[in-house]
């Protein structure tokens, strides 16, 4: 546990002393204010439905940036040799950076509440639509991370790590577009495996078991995934 | 103490280790030559438990290396090829971070963060980012995380690549005060260094290794002492007394200037201390102006082996 805490902190103070983390943050703000103001412009409705569907569409773009040196950069510099000759297990150093980027992406979330607090002082919004909607895109970063976690952990090179991250990303994100073209168990599937299918309730103030397991198993596939290409180092034999 | 049994390492096609074994007891320093591509590294890999070996078992302080990967590297204090550094983050940061991850007690963490610094001479560079340090403090710093949990086994990777010869001079002494009840492994393809640091070498040799003395040993064994003697004297005489001697062998004679020469003799028994060259040119009052003996390099021997 320790060691996890350690080695989050050392992946956050990382990032804040590059400046990818202020370009990320800047960038997320201002994009998120200009369509926070448009959208409250011709919405007078009191939710911020629309501003988590700009989120989770910001993440997709700006998760792959956040995470595709979080491997990739310790095994271009040799310091993944070191992390792993220090008696630190696998899964320790696994969640350790998971547990960073998460308090990053947790952070850049943090810093929205103050929307919420324009929305609250000049209307009455559905405090419970808010409250899991803010849970459904959390849990959304969470499970795009730890893609963007498990890409870099194949791949020596950032930009490979990048580059497949918003293949995957893509791929869940907006699959939602295949629906037309599917039917039958192929459209089941595509629908089921779709991030919006799941983030949608939360945002409309619905928690079901059924959106909480699509994320969490996601999850953990994916830590799984990456705790399994650091044991069999997969990055050195392909 | 280190217990390294048929060892092989393959690469797909590349054999990089073929079957390797030796025995390195508590204490010792030991330096593992070979040129580039020999196997060190990889070598240095499966002791740390970082690569698991193809073929093989080997053992650290009785335990084996694939079963107990994270008690062994509690007990090993490891420098990879390139020092692991992350350069945004100060010594004193990095150091933290090392002895964390390296299981030191919360309790003594600001010690032994302290007592590395000053161990490996980097008081005046702790506060400073890893990536404005020259290459040979990054090479201390890269010591000072491997030494930071007192492991009872040092490994370092070419401890000395790329330093300029101050920078060098600095590492050796650092590396030749490690307290002595360590045991040191130190890879090299430069021989003095061996030389200058170890007790005993193992040279590798695409993969296998072709020697494993102790280094006089290396440096005496095979080859006989060479002796070179400025004599004042006549000719003949000291023709003569180099004859009665039994123990040299006369191999050249060159005159120098007036009845000064220089006589090359080859020692034909190492046990003997010349006493008997010495009293026969006595005998025969050719006068001893200097001597000086010629030992054989590790370099020799190096290149002996490698032809
Ligand atoms: N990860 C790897 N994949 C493929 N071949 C490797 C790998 N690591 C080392 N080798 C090969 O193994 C041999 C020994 O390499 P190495 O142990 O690095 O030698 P040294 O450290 O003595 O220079 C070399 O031929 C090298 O090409
Ligand atoms: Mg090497």
């Amino acid at each position: 546990m320790k060691k996890i805490f350690a080695i989050a902190q050392k992946e956050l103070s990382v990032y804040f002393r590059s400046p990818i983390a202020y370009v990320v943050l800047i960038v997320t703000i201002v994009i998120f204010n200009v369509f926070f103001f448009a959208i409250i412009d011709n919405n007078e409705e009191a939710t911020l439905r629309d501003i988590f569907k700009v989120m989770e569409f910001l993440f997709v773009f700006i998760i792959p940036i956040l995470t595709m040196k979080v491997f990739s950069e310790e095994k271009q510099m040799g310091t993944m040799e070191f992390l792993m000759t220090t008696p630190t297990q696998n899964n320790e150093i696994v969640l350790g950076k998971y547990l960073g980027v998460l308090l990053f992406f947790s952070f850049l979330i943090i810093l929205t509440i103050p929307y919420y607090g324009i929305i609250e002082f000049f209307s009455r919004p559905d405090r419970m639509a808010i409250l899991t909607g803010y849970i459904g895109i959390w849990l959304e970063g969470a499970f795009f991370i730890s893609i963007g976690l498990m890409v870099s952990s194949w791949t020596k090179s950032q930009i490979v790590a990048a580059i497949l991250s918003y293949l995957f990303l893509f791929l869940v994100y907006f699959s939602s577009l295949a629906d037309k073209y599917t039917n039958g168990v192929v459209k089941a599937i595509v629908k089921y495996s779709n991030v919006m299918t799941h983030s949608e309730n939360f945002i409309v103030g619905i928690l079901s078991s059924s959106d909480l397991i699509y994320f969490f198993s996601g999850i953990l596939f994916c830590l799984v995934m990456t705790r399994i290409s650091i044991d069999t180092k997969i990055w050195d034999n392909v | 103490m280190i217990s390294v049994k048929h060892i092989s390492k393959q690469f797909g096609v590349c054999e990089a280790l073929k079957n390797i074994s030796f025995e390195i007891p508590s204490g010792e320093i030991v330096g593992f030559l070979g040129q580039n591509g020999a196997g060190k590294t990889t070598l240095m890999r499966i002791l740390t438990a970082y690569l698991p070996p193809s073929s093989g078992e080997a053992f650290i302080c009785g335990e084996n290396i694939l079963s107990h990967p994270v008690g062994i590297r509690r007990k090993i204090g490891y420098l990879p090829e390139n020092p692991p550094l992350y350069s945004t983050m100060t010594v004193k940061n990095y150091l933290r971070f090392a002895a964390r991850l390296k299981d030191v007690s919360v309790k003594y963490e600001k010690a032994q963060v302290d007592h590395v610094l000053s161990e490996c001479h980097l008081l005046e560079v702790k506060d400073h980012l890893i990536a404005t340090l020259s290459k040979g403090y990054k090479q201390r710093v890269g010591i000072a995380q491997a030494i930071i949990h007192e492991p009872e086994v040092i490994i370092l990777d070419e401890p000395t690549n790329g330093l300029d010869p101050v920078q060098i001079q600095h590492v050796r002494q650092l590396i030749r005060r490690l307290e002595s009840k360590r045991t040191v492994i130190i890879s090299t393809h430069i021989l003095s260094e061996i030389e200058q640091l170890a007790q005993r070498v193992l040279i590798l040799k695409k993969g296998e290794i072709v020697a494993d003395n102790a280094i006089e040993q290396i440096v005496v064994s095979d080859e006989k002492k060479q002796l070179f003697v400025t004599v004042k004297g006549k000719e003949e005489m000291i023709e003569q007394a180099v004859k009665e001697a039994n123990d040299v062998k006369q191999i050249n004679i060159k005159f120098l200037e007036d009845d000064l020469f220089e006589v090359h003799l080859e020692n034909t028994n190492n046990v003997s201390h010349y006493n008997q060259m010495i009293q026969s040119f006595l005998k025969y009052q050719v006068k001893i102006v200097s001597m000086r003996e010629k030992k054989n390099s590790l370099e020799e021997a190096f290149l002996k082996i490698h032809k």
